[in-house]
């Protein structure tokens, strides 16, 4: 049935996966959010709100024991726990205890809240799997320990093979009841590797179920995400020279979109899939210009001496930030899509480029030079709340998750580049590609 | 009369002679200098001399003796403005250029590490276009010319220190079919 096995684009068509809410948890008030906020709140829509505006939130202290497996799978509960720790850890909301010896009773399976309070647990994650064939169901649940109470309640059930995706869309869940806002789980990311070649691959955000996309053998460059997450555009010099391409997932159909003289590049889809913006020649110096997604001009954006890349849509499209270095050194800076001033942005640094702005529109992450090595920062659109989130070795080209919690990177931090997600907070910075990668692009859509 | 014109250099007949005697030294003297100049008598790249442009292995071979002739052009760090040493550079490259009016040429910029991969494209594309505009001011057709950035995609030395990092901020030219 699946019809490309090297294909990891459309594996998220494939196991049909059904969910089913056990408990409802409309009026099922966040208890854990209460304690973790440490605020007493009465209304229904109390819901832990974790992103930086609230940079005392403490990680959730969460227990996560080995899920528990009926015969006949390849696959262990501790590996598929392990999937889930992994993907909550990453997100630097939790803290993943070690599993008490009691903390489930064995013969009821019910949890054992009296020692699980006593190691501080708040949250208690549980996972059960029985397979029938090759195809496998997960009973995922999420208990309030200090209320002593289930929140959440999911059944998930598809392809044995398809185990991971299945955790993901539990973790991501997961993230819902205890945040209000769906994971990035079921997600991926799309980069260039940095090995002798330079082609595009795709993984799961974990780095996991690694593709390449392209097998070129020329430079590819600064993958990007169409919004539906069927095709990636990049720069490629298959003709000798760097143009814009595209390559369809599912098919791996691959064509030139701008193949104009000098560069075609850095180019992003704008939130609604209908315009490209990229940087291209217009009288020999790199400009941001808009094209449709056909390849035609719809105009010139920028203007001036400067060299002029790396555009990012606002959200809601009426502003592209870019890089320029007009003013003698890259800095970021803002236009209206539909004409206006230029403004700059940055002022910290003598070098600031890669602007990305984040899904839910009030920061710019992008690179700073800081004693001579680069380090991924964040600003508010209004110029305010620079922040430095990296510090290791040189980091690069940041791309926020969709769900605006998680920056994917590329650092060089251990001696070759690779790419790294970490919390919006850099509390947790993990490299996730199994290969040498830069240039990540996150997709927007789940599988 | 004899008044105005009777006294020195300025009397006629000798005035004639003099003028004479250096409209041969200055004529003999830019006959001798035009044979010794490479556009009035240029070298022959290959076999069959020049003319119309012969593409095949012996035109490749012409190419490759020109190509050989050319040197990289390089820059300072961060910028895309040329050096007094590189419009030298640039000026020398512009004299091999011209041995062959018909090549196409691709001028290839590059960056050092030290700067991130995407605005490095540009700064690639702009030092080769800073090539590119002042050999068309040295003569060299502008439609002759194209430009190509790799941004830091291609160091020729891997090295992580300033001596790699001054050879890879360089525009290379390529003469093409």
């Amino acid at each position: 049935m699946k019809p490309a096995p090297t294909d990891g684009s459309d594996a998220c068509q494939e196991p049909h996966l059904t969910e089913c809410i056990a408990v409802s948890l409309r009026y099922v008030l966040a208890g854990l959010v209460l304690v973790l906020v440490g605020v007493f709140c009465s209304t229904v829509e109390a819901k832990l709100l974790i992103d930086v505006e609230h940079p005392s939130v403490e990680p959730m202290k969460i227990v996560v024991p080995d899920f528990t497996c009926g015969p006949g799978g390849q696959v262990s509960g501790r590996e598929l726990a392990d999937i889930l720790r992994n993907d909550l850890f990453l997100t630097g909301l939790f803290h993943v205890m070690e599993t008490p010896p009691s903390a489930v009773d064995p013969t009821r399976g019910e949890p054992d809240f009296q020692t699980l309070s006593q190691t501080g647990a708040q949250a208690l994650i549980l996972g059960s799997v029985t397979f029938r064939g090759d195809e496998m169901t997960l009973e995922g649940r999420v208990y309030d320990v200090a209320l002593r109470k289930m929140e959440l309640g999911k059944r998930f059930s598809g392809k044995a093979r398809d185990h991971r995706a299945m955790v993901h869309k539990f973790g991501d869940r997961i993230l819902e009841a205890l945040t209000g806002t769906p994971g990035c789980f079921s997600t991926r990311i799309a980069f260039v590797s940095a090995t002798q070649e330079r082609e595009i691959y795709v993984m799961d955000f974990d780095g996991h179920n690694l593709h390449r996309v392209t097998q070129t053998g020329s430079i590819n460059l600064s993958p990007e995400w169409s919004p539906d997450g069927r095709s990636i555009l990049f720069t490629s010099y298959q003709t000798g020279k760097p143009d814009l391409w595209f390559v369809d997932l599912p098919s791996r159909r691959q064509g030139i979109v701008s193949g104009r003289a000098g560069i075609n590049a850095s180019a992003k889809y704008s939130p609604d899939g209908q315009q490209i913006a990229l940087s291209m020649n217009d009288q020999g110096i790199p400009k941001v210009f808009l094209i449709t997604t056909e390849g035609n001009i719809i105009k010139r954006l920028t203007s001036g001496r400067g060299n002029d890349i790396s555009p990012t849509w606002s959200p809601d499209r009426s502003t592209i930030a870019y890089v320029s270095d007009q003013a003698g050194t890259p800095q970021i800076y803002m236009i209206p899509v539909n004409g206006g001033q230029a403004k700059r942005l940055t002022f910290e640094t003598n070098y600031s480029t890669d602007p990305d702005w984040s899904p839910r529109g009030d920061l710019l992450a992008f690179t700073a030079r800081i004693e001579g090595r680069f380090q991924i920062c964040t600003i508010r659109t209004d110029g305010t709340g620079f922040k430095v989130l990296t510090e290791k070795g040189s980091n690069q080209a940041p791309a926020w998750s969709p769900d605006g919690r998680m920056i994917a990177f590329s650092s060089r931090r251990d001696g070759t580049h690779r790419i790294y997600v970490m919390d919006v907070r850099g509390t947790v910075q993990a490299p996730v590609s199994p290969i040498p990668g830069k240039a990540p692009a996150w997709s927007s859509t789940s599988q | 009369m004899t008044r105005l014109y009777g006294s020195g250099l300025f009397r006629f007949p000798s005035f004639c002679c003099i003028a004479l005697l250096f409209m041969v030294v200055v004529g003999l003297a830019v006959l001798t200098s035009g044979c010794s100049r490479p556009i009035v008598r240029p070298q022959p790249l290959y076999p069959g001399g020049p003319g119309a442009y012969q593409p095949g292995p012996v035109a490749e071979h012409g190419l490759q003796a020109m190509q050989a002739g050319l040197n990289a052009i390089y820059f300072d760090y961060d910028k895309f403005t040329l050096s007094p040493e590189a419009q030298a550079a640039v000026q020398a490259n512009a004299q091999v250029l011209k041995r062959v009016p018909h090549a196409r040429i691709v001028a290839e910029g590059h960056c050092d590490e030290r700067g991130t991969d995407e605005y490095n494209l540009a700064l690639g594309e702009r030092r080769a276009r800073s090539v590119v505009t002042y050999l068309a001011e040295l003569g060299i057709p502008m439609a002759q010319m194209s430009t190509v950035s790799y941004g830091s995609e291609l160091p020729v030395d891997p090295g992580h220190n300033e001596a790699a990092w001054a050879k890879n901020r360089r525009v290379y030219l390529k003469v093409v079919q």
